[in-house]
């Protein structure tokens, strides 16, 4: 047994033992320890080295305020930095590691900083990173230089790069009533509640709930208060209505009463069970919160008081009361309340000594002055603590006669030896989540911190929160709160007795001893009251300008210990009293929450992804697949040693020779239904649907409102009242919004209904010279001759037994047909065709292929249609119906729409025969080394095996008017210059015989 | 008649899978319905649509948002105001709904290659969906026979309850195999068994 472990005491199990390691020494503890408590009975009292100076840091508190301690825990070939060792529970195997030290903690090199003290005072950045601004290291490149090192100096722990395997999940919740904090005022409140029949959940940061009754060392109805946490518990998990969570961090409290939590499910295990997270992120839907968090003890502000050894009262009770271990053996207390003579009662009943007890205040209750006498303590009152001594490790004190009206010390220093010192500087409600709810804190003159602010959203606070700090307020407040928040009413009713030490909760008005020495007011960022000062002295007055300017209150701690103080120290300064500086708003998250926990699986293998119904073909049958947002799509077939140019001029080529087939499922499928469906796309289109006959398809272009181009598709009337509109892939669902906008909101008198039908249909388009005997070797029930099935037209057939609808249309400008049937049989009639092309050289061709045979037609895509293009940019003027207004019409004449020197659509070939790149610049006269003069841009090229060249679609400036002329690509990241000819983009076929057969 | 072939075949491994400490707490099914059709009322008409419901599929839906039934072999429910999802064992829904769902009361759309049913049942089911879903899956809230309409990351989806502990979920086609994989990664923890 460790010299600082008790034999007996605490919530610990001795008869589990624990191996784990920290800077590579191996150490024991027990089952319940956390690492903090656990090095601590080791004798390990030296944690971490501090943020600017490197000083050596010790424990200062025993929860999520820790600000010293600060960890890296080692899981495989991960790294999570910055964990407070007091919220890391031990397990076998833990491996933590130290941080922010070279080469050890013990022998930091980097200590020396605090030899540059003044150096390295408040505002050290933004004075340092100015630059010089005469003379050779002018500029700020200098400093960038130095910006490595001191970097590396100055921080927290670093994260890895490794990938991280581990779990993690979101979940939704929804509850009547919430309750935050799990101490007397908690318990009660999710009792009183679920009583009630209210759906509680009750969520507490700690592993064990109880809060502060863990450690208190009080009776509640006669028994330990411990007891009484542990039945209470056991009553609220017997119940349907209660979801207990432990190990649950409420961190953000957000608009209708909608709250974040962070669950850290198997961080305390070995290895979580199978298909167990790491840590659940919960999304918590509440109709009402009680909030029940507590309060953080403030330390007090006095030179040396960052030393390891120097540590709060209450953190130290808890060490003795909750995990059987004695932070030191010769204990003093330095305190501004009486809440630390109860502190000091504890570790003397674990078995310390108490030297002293410094009380600032000149006289202490007799009470108080009973209690001290207990613990045997000398207890100095009018005294304050001036000094801190020894290295790493606290060896003495110096106190010295104080008075705290005046501020003044006098006398001389006398120096008492002790090896810890814990200090009380009063009591911070932990009102972080109301802070965030909306509300200004209020400031309390009595119990001299902040209290929470009046509600604005459905919340009610209890306990300590308030400013409650005794059991016996927190459980008549915890029970009225949950009875309210459950929406019962409050009748009489006999509460649990409370055994307690009494106490005034109203500390003195003293947050800082000044005397000669660093004293530490933010202990994570390395503030000191020096610096807060220094911030005054150099003007900033708003507390928002000294946070930033000094970065109290930053870091992952975000200023639970030292906000308090730091605004108490600048009120001084300015001469105003602690209301009137204010204190800033607390924002999410209340303490670090992980990166994946917010991520949960949204990535990897999980990420959502669309697949056509003829995807696993595609895979089986040698598909190199091509994302196209979340679309899977084949890119190409490519054979044994082809590269993906060869496969698909391959393909492209064999189509235009004989015949092709692709996968079109993917292209956006829109029911318009209803007695207006025409109408509402006379409106919709630039172009007039009300006149296409039933069986017949249409090309459309609509634009936005503005009057740009928006998409383009075909849309097939399959009835009077019934269209099946077709979008580009890439645009489907921006379609389908614009369309229920207009619907819902801008004509609601229409009779339409609009439906998303992309999945309902696997669509096949097979073109090419072979394509139509193609067809007519596999589909019954309907010819396909030109007669039955002109260009636009639709039949219905079957193909292999399956209902199938054909229209016959081109991308291809070959003659082509769209063949679609029920997703469900997409691949039974994908095979069908494949097997009845076999005769005719049919080839399966993707993206590839037939973006080289869209630009060879000179069609366009999302590519040309990128927001920025008018359907006359893009020589689909043709399609803007003078005979009915359309979306996008009353716009589309504007000056600068219909301006000359606008861009427009054209061709491109390469001249020195080389390939061209997409975005590359058009110039007219070619300067490699300072290239200018674009007068427009490459939107999409490839190899035409058609021209035997490579070609490009591009938008240029004046474009048609230069057909026949000459220009150059430029394009200087990529180092691609030469030669090209601008011609129409109608590249191949521009008459559409092959198309029209 | 040719068989639909599923979207979820090859991630479709039937038997029990994870971690079994509690036994298998969730069963996962897809439901391959005949049918599954969407119709749509113009405002004003929905009790007649509601009629058209009962007459076609016998199903007598209560009145009010989100509303439901389901017989087994049947289902339907309200998914959006005037909207409703049907479903049934059978094909030949929509040809059925078509001759009824005249042109004055709205509108009747085959979505039975589209959607994928899925269904979920055991002890677990309300705690794997609470991790897709931001919905209140207590019985009070949710109760036997409703809809819903939500989505999970870019998934839509619409779910029925069809049991105390059993939801039955429509998904995009394209997305099904996606939420599958999820379902079941979600469904590890509690031990699932795919039937």
């Amino acid at each position: 047994m460790s010299p600082r472990r008790a034999d007996t005491g605490g919530r610990i199990d001795r008869l589990k033992t624990i191996r784990f390691t920290f800077d590579g020494i191996a150490y024991t503890g027990h089952g319940g320890d956390t690492l903090a408590s656990a090095l601590l009975a080791n004798g390990v009292t030296l944690l971490g080295r501090s943020f600017k100076y490197h000083r050596p840091r010790g424990l200062l508190s025993a929860g999520v305020e820790e600000p010293n301690a600060l960890v890296t825990v080692l899981k495989g070939e991960v790294r999570e930095p910055n964990i407070p060792a007091t919220m890391v529970e031990i397990h076998d195997g833990l491996l933590a590691v130290s941080q922010n030290r070279f080469p050890s903690l013990a022998w930091d090199i980097h200590a020396v900083n605090q030899l540059g003290g003044k150096l390295l005072s408040a505002g050290f950045y933004y004075k340092t990173f100015m630059g010089p601004v005469v003379g050779p290291l002018k500029g700020t490149r200098f400093w960038m230089f130095c910006e490595h090192f001191i970097r590396r100096a100055a921080g927290l722990g670093s994260a890895g790069s490794a990938k991280d395997p581990a779990r993690y999940e979101r979940m939704n919740a929804f509850c009547d009533v919430l309750v935050v904090g799990s101490g007397p005022a908690g318990l009660m409140a999710a009792k009183a509640a679920a009583d009630q029949g209210a759906r509680v959940i009750l969520a507490d940061l700690e592993p064990h709930f109880g809060g502060s009754a863990n450690w208190s060392g009080e009776t509640i109805d006669g028994a330990w208060a411990t007891d009484w946490v542990r039945r209470t518990v056991a009553q609220l998990a017997a119940r349907d209505n209660v979801r207990l969570l432990p190990r649950t961090t409420v961190w953000g409290y957000y608009d209708n009463n909608t709250l974040a939590a962070l669950e850290r499910v198997s961080d305390h295990k070995e290895q979580p069970a199978k298909g167990e997270p790491r840590h659940r992120y919960w999304a918590i839907r509440a109709g009402s919160v009680v909030l029940a968090t507590g309060a953080f003890e403030r330390p007090l502000v006095f030179p040396g008081n960052d030393r390891p050894g120097v540590m709060l009262a209450h953190a130290a009770e808890r060490y003795a009361n909750e995990f059987g271990v004695l932070p030191g053996q010769r204990v003093v207390l330095f305190t501004n309340n009486d809440s630390a003579y109860r502190s000091a009662l504890a570790l003397k009943q674990a078995g310390a000594a108490i030297v002293a007890i410094v009380d600032v205040r000149p006289q202490p209750s007799a009470e108080m002055s009973a209690l001290a006498g207990e613990t045997e303590a000398e207890l100095l009152s009018g005294h304050a603590v001036v000094a801190t001594e020894g290295g790493k490790a606290l060896s003495g004190l110096k106190v010295q006669r104080f008075d705290m009206v005046a501020g003044v010390l006098s006398g001389d220093a006398r120096s008492v030896h002790a090896d810890c010192l814990l200090m009380s500087g009063g009591w911070s409600p932990t009102i972080h989540l109301a802070s965030q709810a909306g509300a200004k804190a209020e400031w309390s003159a009595a119990r001299q911190a902040f209290l929470p602010p009046k509600p604005t959203q459905k919340w009610i606070g209890a306990g300590a929160f308030t400013g409650s700090f005794s059991t016996v307020e927190a459980i008549a407040e915890g029970r009225a709160a949950g009875l309210a928040a459950a929406g019962g009413t409050a009748a009489p009713a006999a509460l649990p007795s409370v055994e307690a030490i009494p106490g005034d909760p109203d500390p003195a008005p003293v947050f800082e001893i000044r005397a000669s020495g660093k004293s530490f007011v933010d202990f994570q960022h390395d503030v000191t009251a020096e610096d807060v000062r220094l911030a005054h002295r150099e003007g900033f007055v708003s507390v928002e300008h000294l946070k930033r300017y000094t970065t109290l209150g930053m870091a992952t701690d975000q200023g639970k210990s030292s906000n308090v103080p730091g605004l108490a120290i600048m009120a001084e300064a300015l001469g105003k009293p602690i209301p009137d500086v204010g204190t800033t708003r607390f924002r999410p998250p209340f303490a670090p929450v992980s990166i994946g926990s917010l991520a949960a699986e949204r990535f990897g293998d999980l990420k959502p992804e669309r697949l056509t119904p003829m995807h696993d073909w595609h895979l089986a049958n040698g598909a190199t697949m091509y994302s196209a947002g979340l679309w899977y799509r084949p890119m190409i077939y490519g054979l044994s040693g082809e590269t993906v140019e060869q496969a698909y001029v391959r393909e492209a080529k064999a189509t235009r020779e004989s015949a092709g087939i692709v996968d079109v499922s993917t292209l956006g499928k829109i029911a318009v239904q209803g007695p207006d469906a025409a109408t509402f796309l006379d409106r919709v289109y630039t172009n007039m649907f009300s006149t296409l006959a039933v069986g017949k398809a249409r090309y459309g272009l609509m634009l936005r409102e503005d009057g740009f181009a928006f998409d383009d598709g075909t849309t097939w009337r399959l009835g009077e009242q019934d269209f099946l509109m077709t979008t580009t892939t890439a645009n489907a669902g921006r379609v389908m919004q614009h369309l229920e906008y207009f619907l819902d909101v801008v004509w609601p008198e229409l009779k339409v209904h609009v439906t998303s039908v992309t999945d309902e249909w696997a669509g096949a388009a097979i073109g090419g010279p072979k394509a139509r005997q193609i067809l007519a070797a596999c589909v019954t029930g309907t010819a396909v001759d030109n007669a039955t099935l002109p260009f636009m037209g639709i039949v219905h057939g079957e193909i292999a037994g399956v209902p199938v609808m054909v229209c016959r249309l081109s991308f291809s400008g070959e003659m082509a047909f769209e063949v679609y049937s029920g997703a469900g049989h997409g691949t039974h009639v994908w095979e069908a065709l494949i097997e009845a092309g076999k005769p005719f050289g049919l080839v399966t061709y993707g993206l590839e292929a037939l973006g080289t045979m869209r630009i060879e037609k000179g069609h366009v895509t999302g590519a040309e249609i990128d927001g920025r293009t008018t359907a006359r940019d893009l020589h689909l003027d043709w399609m803007l119906s003078k005979k009915k207004p359309f979306i996008g019409s009353a716009m589309m004449d504007r000056e600068g729409l219909v301006a000359s020197d606008r861009l427009d659509l054209v061709g491109l070939i390469a001249l020195d025969n080389r390939p061209l790149n997409g975005g590359a610049h058009i110039v007219e006269e070619i300067d490699e080394a300072n290239p200018r003069g674009s007068i427009g841009h490459i939107t999409a090229c490839c190899y035409s095996p058609a021209l035997g060249k490579h070609i490009a679609l591009a938008l240029v400036k004046g474009g048609k008017a230069r057909h026949g002329t000459r220009a150059h690509v430029s394009d200087p990241l990529r180092n691609r210059f030469g030669p090209v000819e601008i011609v129409s983009n109608h590249f191949y076929d521009p008459e559409g015989t092959r198309m029209h057969g | 008649m040719v068989e639909r072939q599923s979207p979820l075949e090859p991630e479709y491994h039937v038997g029990s899978h994870g971690n079994f400490e509690h036994g298998v707490e969730i069963l996962l099914t897809e439901t391959r319905p005949g049918s599954i059709v969407q119709l749509a009322a113009w405002p004003g008409e929905e009790k007649k649509l509601i009629a058209a419901i009962r007459a076609v599929a016998g199903l007598a839906l209560p009145d009010g948002a989100g509303g439901g039934l389901s017989d087994g072999a049947k289902s339907a429910f309200g998914f959006a105001p005037g909207k409703f999802t049907v479903a049934d064992e059978a094909e030949g829904l929509a040809a059925a709904f078509a001759r009824v769902v005249t042109p004055a009361i709205g509108t009747v759309t085959d979505l039975s290659h589209g959607r994928t049913a899925i269904r979920i049942a055991g002890p677990k089911a309300e705690w794997v969906l609470a991790k897709f879903f931001a919905i209140d899956f207590a019985l009070p809230a949710f109760p036997v026979g409703a809809g819903r309409s939500t989505t999970h990351h870019d998934v839509f989806a619409q779910i029925q309850r069809t049991g105390t502990d059993q939801f039955d979920i429509y998904v995009f086609r394209s997305f099904a195999r996606s939420f599958w994989k999820a379902l079941c990664h979600a469904s590890e923890e509690v031990g699932y068994e795919v039937q």
